[in-house]
């Protein structure tokens, strides 16, 4: 197996020092978190670094807070296993754990992190999927203080986010979903340890037969995961009829930029966006109902 | 690139070794403790068969520097046998014969080890998905969910 290039390694005690090291080293410096992506990824050439600044023991990293109404935060470093095993997350966050419980190996959830997972910006990340229709905001840090940013607005293209060089992302914050709101998670995918061809959540809040405020995210189907905002909008203050489902899904399809590798066809993605995102309606909806 | 002396406790023994930070943890197993039975194969995660516990949960040691684990305590599969004793799990493997090539056997047990903890008397599912991050390509799956749950009943009845 092939050697890792050589590399210098620093151990942060805080954010601030961590920020400051990357701002000297410029480009050259990489955060390291898990390193289930990145340290594969320096192996067969595909990532550089002359410095590897890991950030595990940057106090307060680890940790998931419910804070009651307003919601629930968790830190860079919070491993993919520990969220999943979140009392707080599996009851009020259902489909982040769903998209977690998903991912066939122990290992990787006991390395891997949600925020490294985001920082890829893979756009067939299922954890980032949950995490577009749950409305995540994210904490970024920098040496000039810190930035919030929504997920949608991190995640640019494909493999790109709009972290500069020097930034870190600190902090997760999933608001509450309002009474009403029903959630689901799909995905399709050849067996489960391979990565999936379509991804959806979807996050629906429903008053007297009315959506009143609704997020549907598709995963693996353009360069990034994305909001299907027109389809969102079109039911918005709508009765959530069979036919209001019907048409969201068939929009929804439409807003796909989809394409053709070892997976799947474009064409294949573009159906299967839209009949997964009917079913994921309708299972959300019967939560509400329920 | 800095070279130091670093401690690591592997199988519940004391080693210092000179190290790089690129030095991955199968690397210090394999070729600087002489530990050869942790497996490189695929380098990228996908295969399990470089599983070791560090602290007592299944991590890739493919993709965990050495640097990293200093202060941790990292069991590999030659830590499980009391001289020529095997642990219940290597016996079970052997007895229910899921073990062809071999290859992928240390990090299907080390996996197996930390869930039977976690769980002690799993169903054939809970084993199949707690083993779902290990790959045998011979794809004996069938012994091997033998192989765990035999071991499983010979450790709930006070076996080692
Ligand atoms: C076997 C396997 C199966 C998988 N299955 C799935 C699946 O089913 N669904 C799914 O969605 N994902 C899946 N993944 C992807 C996995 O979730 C991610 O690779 C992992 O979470 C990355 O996190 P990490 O902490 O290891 O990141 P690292 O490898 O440490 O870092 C990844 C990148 O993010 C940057 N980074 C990390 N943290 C920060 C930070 N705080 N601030 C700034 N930059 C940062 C790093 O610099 C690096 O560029 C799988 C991965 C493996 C290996």
């Amino acid at each position: 197996m092939r050697v890792l290039k050589p590399f210098d390694y620093f151990e942060p005690g805080t954010v601030k020092e961590a920020a400051q090291f990357l701002t000297t080293h410029g480009g050259k410096a990489q955060v390291l978190a898990g390193g289930i992506d990145l340290i594969p990824r320096m192996r067969i050439g595909k990532k550089e670094a002359d410095y590897l600044v890991n950030i595990r023991k940057i106090p307060g990293l680890e940790t998931i807070e419910a804070s009651g109404a307003n919601g629930l935060k968790f830190g860079a470093m919070a491993t993919l296993h520990s969220l999943e095993a979140s009392k707080a997350i599996q009851d009020d966050y259902p489909i982040l754990y769903k998209a977690i419980h998903q991912i066939s190996s122990v290992q990787a959830k006991n390395m891997g992190t949600a925020v490294g997972n985001i920082c890829v910006a893979t756009p067939a990340s299922d954890v980032a999927t949950a995490l577009f229709a749950l409305g995540a905001e994210l904490t970024i840090e920098g040496v000039d203080g810190e930035r919030k940013e929504s997920i949608q607005k991190f995640c640019v293209d494909y493999g790109r986010t709009s972290l500069k060089e020097n930034e870190i992302v600190t902090e997760v914050f999933l608001p509450r979903p309002p009474a009403g709101t029903g959630s689901a998670f799909m995905n399709l995918i050849r067996t489960h340890a391979d990565i999936a061809k379509v991804s959806i959540a979807v996050a629906i809040t429903v008053r007297d037969g009315v959506c009143e405020k609704v997020r549907i995210a598709v995963g693996a189907a353009a360069p990034t995961v994305f909001r299907a905002i027109k389809t969102e909008a079109a039911l918005k203050g709508q009765k959530v009829t069979h036919e209001a489902i019907n048409e969201a899904a068939e929009t929804a399809a439409g807003e796909t930029k989809p394409i053709t590798d070892l997976r799947s066809t474009a064409e294949y993605r573009r159906e299967m966006t839209g009949v997964l995102a009917r079913r994921a309606m309708e299972k959300a909806l019967q939560q509400v109902k329920a | 690139m800095k070279k130091e002396i670093a401690s690591f406790k592997v199988n519940d023994r004391a080693h210092e070794v000179l190290i790089t930070p690129n030095m991955t943890l199968s690397e210090l197993l394999r070729e600087h403790l002489g530990l050869t039975g942790t497996k490189n194969a695929c380098g990228a995660g996908e295969c399990g068969s470089c599983t070791v516990l560090v602290d007592g949960k299944p991590i890739l040691s493919c993709s965990t520097l050495a640097i990293a684990v200093q202060d941790k305590e990292i069991l590999c599969i030659e830590g499980l046998s009391r001289g020529p004793e095997l642990h219940s799990l290597q016996e079970a493997f052997i007895d229910a014969g899921a073990i062809q090539c071999g290859f992928c056997t240390p990090g299907m047990i080390m996996t197996a080890k930390a869930m039977l903890e976690g769980n002690p008397n799993p169903t054939r599912d809970q084993v199949k998905e707690g083993l779902g991050g290990n790959i045998c390509r011979c794809t004996g799956y069938v012994k091997i969910i033998d192989a765990v749950m035999g071991a499983a009943d010979t450790l709930s009845k006070g076996g080692k």
